[in-house]
């Protein structure tokens, strides 16, 4: 019922702007409902996860996820206080999302096919990019996989983790054995005893072990190699387009400030004096980026003033500002060597 | 019961302990390995120790425990995402309801109506001042609600609505109508044969998915009503053993004295089917007490989830045993309090000594 009168505001959504084809897009519905409720519902943990969901010593929520949400949340209502964060599980998260107990799930979601079609949802643009990586004992002084010749690397069984690293180093001819343990803290120990050169999982988590569980962050070296990637993107209810619109502009304004610069210290004095015309679009000085998202002009300058630009959230959260120390890598800029990109501001 | 003082002089000791040369020394080993564990133990967690929030950086180097991460994430730990600011309503709220139980266990108490003003009393201090709305404070909004606080609240609603509910499904069990004793022997044989995580999933994630939302309530409070559900099953069962144990002359002697049916219950059945069900009772509240950390899955914050989040942050993640421990004795604290009570209650009822 509630997804057929869902369905029924989209279609009318759809033909308002049919019908005015000139003026700015409808307000999305999903946007009506979070305005006149007052806060945004968002997507917490139970418990926490490293980087993305945690809480701090004043019991409040704090993260690479929750960052995104409060900039969420001060793009539409323009105050980041006002999102609230529903602790939900893994298993959770989706029938949340689709019963209406959070607005928008940014919780290290993978998009995948099954999750796009099968429970529809829909993604937005993948703001982190989460892969197989490696770690090195540092007095070996490597930098990449091709440097393992002759290496033991450590995995664990029964993952796609294994396949993906013997693929990749077979690519590379690199001559290698390969040890694989049952157990996550079996493997790690393996490893800390110096069984094994190098050793492979999901990059986050690499470094997460590194900064908590290695008595030494120091002396353990992150490979360059991105040997597979997951693309991590907030997942939305299907049937509302305009939100997706929101949340991706949300996503693009923060890629946007923080390749021209525009930073929480400086935001205001670029809105006085935009040093280009991306920049004064972005920060609502030449109107049409609120408007045609049915939202404030200044939603952007406000929600970079709340949160920072993408760097800022990133190095705060898992980078170099963070106890974690995970390099940017494929999460930089297309500028700089990584893969986020924001579409056009025209 | 007897005193088991007697077993403790040093003659049995010998004879059970030191009776013959390889007796002697495997007893001595155990008590040297039990020795060194307690050693070991007592140093990790005493005396190698760090203690402050303010030492934390010594925490990577000492052998000990660190106890700076309890002292630095109690507060998480206690009260979950319950605002900082108004920790204070937590606490008493906590207080409220620790005072309550320990009331009700005062034979002063012990009359239908005193427990039932108690109760009422106790729960409803407790839900105004982690409210707040009702007594004009700030309103703190279910879903904030957290730690020890959110545990113990989750507790003694599912044993306060399950034990009338499951009294309830034990009379209709034994109803003399077909209908009903079959329907609800249904009933409690499908709740039972579901697990509890399936159940309190589905009131927690499903239900909002089919009732319209003017239906749907609080999920805390749904997850009580089917969590309470879950317990009154059991303990239907627990009282039902209770009434088995109670001769049928009794109930054909009550209505020859001229009783009303719910005289010979109230006055000859029930005084005796409580006493028979008290350990199978206090059984099941004190694995309720337990379960409540299932409802982590569901997302609600309780004690074990908050402790989860305490040492899920890059300072303290590698202290994740201490974290662990404390959260260990408030449990311990708690049953081992409810067993005593329990032991307390069994040596009052019991009529005779057999």
């Amino acid at each position: 019922m509630k997804r057929h009168l869902k369905k029924m505001a989209g279609l009318a959504v759809v033909a308002c702007m049919a019908a005015s084809p000139q003026t700015a897009a409808a307000k999305s519905a999903t946007v009506q409902k979070i305005e006149d409720r007052g806060t945004m519902l968002c997507s917490g943990h139970n418990g926490s996860y490293f980087g993305f969901v945690e809480v701090n010593d004043k019991n409040e929520w704090k993260g690479l996820d929750i960052d995104l949400c409060r900039a969420l949340t001060t793009a539409i209502l323009g105050d980041p206080d006002k999102a609230q964060i529903v602790p939900l599980s893994w298993a959770q998260r989706f029938p949340a999302l689709q019963s209406g107990d959070v607005d928008v799930i940014i919780k290290a979601t993978g998009w995948t096919m099954g999750r796009d079609t099968e429970l529809g949802l829909q993604f937005s643009l993948p703001y982190f990019f989460g892969g197989t990586q490696l770690m090195a004992h540092g007095e070996l002084g490597i930098s990449d996989a091709k440097d393992l010749e002759g290496g033991t690397v450590c995995v664990e069984a029964g993952t796609t983790i294994e396949r993906i690293v013997a693929d990749y180093l077979k690519t590379l001819n690199v001559q290698h054995e390969m040890v694989s343990y049952e157990k996550a803290a079996e493997l790690r120990s393996a490893y800390l005893a110096n069984r094994c050169d190098a050793f492979a999982g999901w990059g986050p988590n690499l470094a997460v072990l590194r900064a908590t569980e290695i008595e030494n962050p120091e002396s353990h070296k992150i490979l360059n190699d991105q040997l597979s990637s997951e693309p991590i993107a907030a997942a939305m209810r299907q049937g509302d387009e305009d939100f997706v619109d929101v949340v991706n502009w949300m996503l693009a304004a923060l890629l946007l400030a923080e390749e021209h610069g525009v930073t929480k210290a400086n935001v205001a004095e670029m809105a006085a004096t935009p040093p280009n015309p991306t920049v004064a679009r972005l920060l609502g000085v030449t109107p049409g980026i609120g408007e045609r998202l049915g939202l404030r002009e200044t939603w952007a300058r406000e929600m970079i003033a709340a949160t920072g630009n993408f760097a800022e959230i990133y190095d705060r959260n898992l980078g170099k500002d963070s106890p974690y120390k995970l390099d940017r890598g494929l999460n930089n800029l297309w500028s700089h060597g990584g893969v986020l990109y924001a579409p056009i501001l025209d | 019961m007897s005193a088991p003082s007697s077993d403790w002089s040093f003659e049995p000791l010998k004879r059970r302990v030191f009776r013959s040369p390889s007796d002697t020394a495997l007893s001595l080993l155990i008590f040297a390995l039990l020795a060194y564990g307690l050693f070991v133990t007592v140093n990790w967690a005493f005396f190698n120790a760090v203690w402050s929030a303010g030492d934390a950086a010594l925490c990577s180097e000492a052998e000990g425990a660190c106890w700076s991460v309890i002292d630095a994430r109690h507060r998480l730990i206690l009260f979950g995402l319950y605002p900082y600011e108004l920790h204070w309503r937590s606490t008493l709220a906590c207080a409220a309801i620790i005072a309550t139980v320990v009331l009700s266990c005062l034979p002063f108490f012990w009359t239908t109506r005193r427990l039932t003003g108690l109760w009422i009393a106790g729960f409803g201090t407790y839900y105004a001042l982690m409210e707040g709305s009702m007594i004009g404070l700030q309103q703190v909004t279910t879903d904030q609600w957290g730690g020890l606080s959110l545990t113990l609240f989750l507790f003694s609603s599912v044993v306060l609505i399950g034990m009338p509910m499951g009294l309830g499904l034990a009379l209709a069990r034994r109803s003399r109508l077909p209908i009903i004793s079959r329907g609800v022997a249904v009933l409690i044989d499908f709740i039972r044969s579901l697990p509890l995580l399936t159940t309190l999933f589905t009131a927690a994630v499903v239900v909002p998915i089919l009732l319209p939302s003017w239906l749907q309530g609080d999920k805390i409070w749904r997850v009580i009503l089917a969590f309470s559900l879950f317990f009154a099953c059991y303990q239907a069962e627990v009282f039902r053993g209770g009434f088995q144990a109670v001769h049928k002359g009794q109930t054909e002697a009550g209505r020859a004295l001229g009783l009303r049916p719910w005289q010979i219950l109230s006055l000859v059945l029930l005084p005796q089917v409580f006493r028979h069900a008290l350990p199978g009772t206090i059984n099941m509240v004190v694995m309720t007490f337990k379960e409540t950390a299932i409802v982590i899955i569901i997302g609600l914050f309780d004690i074990l989830a908050s402790a989860n989040a305490a040492f899920g942050t890059g300072e303290w993640a590698p202290y994740y045993m201490e974290v662990y421990a404390f959260v260990g004795l408030i449990y311990w604290v708690f049953i081992f309090s409810l067993g005593q009570y329990g032991a307390y209650l069994e040596r009052r009822m019991a009529v005779v000594s057999h």
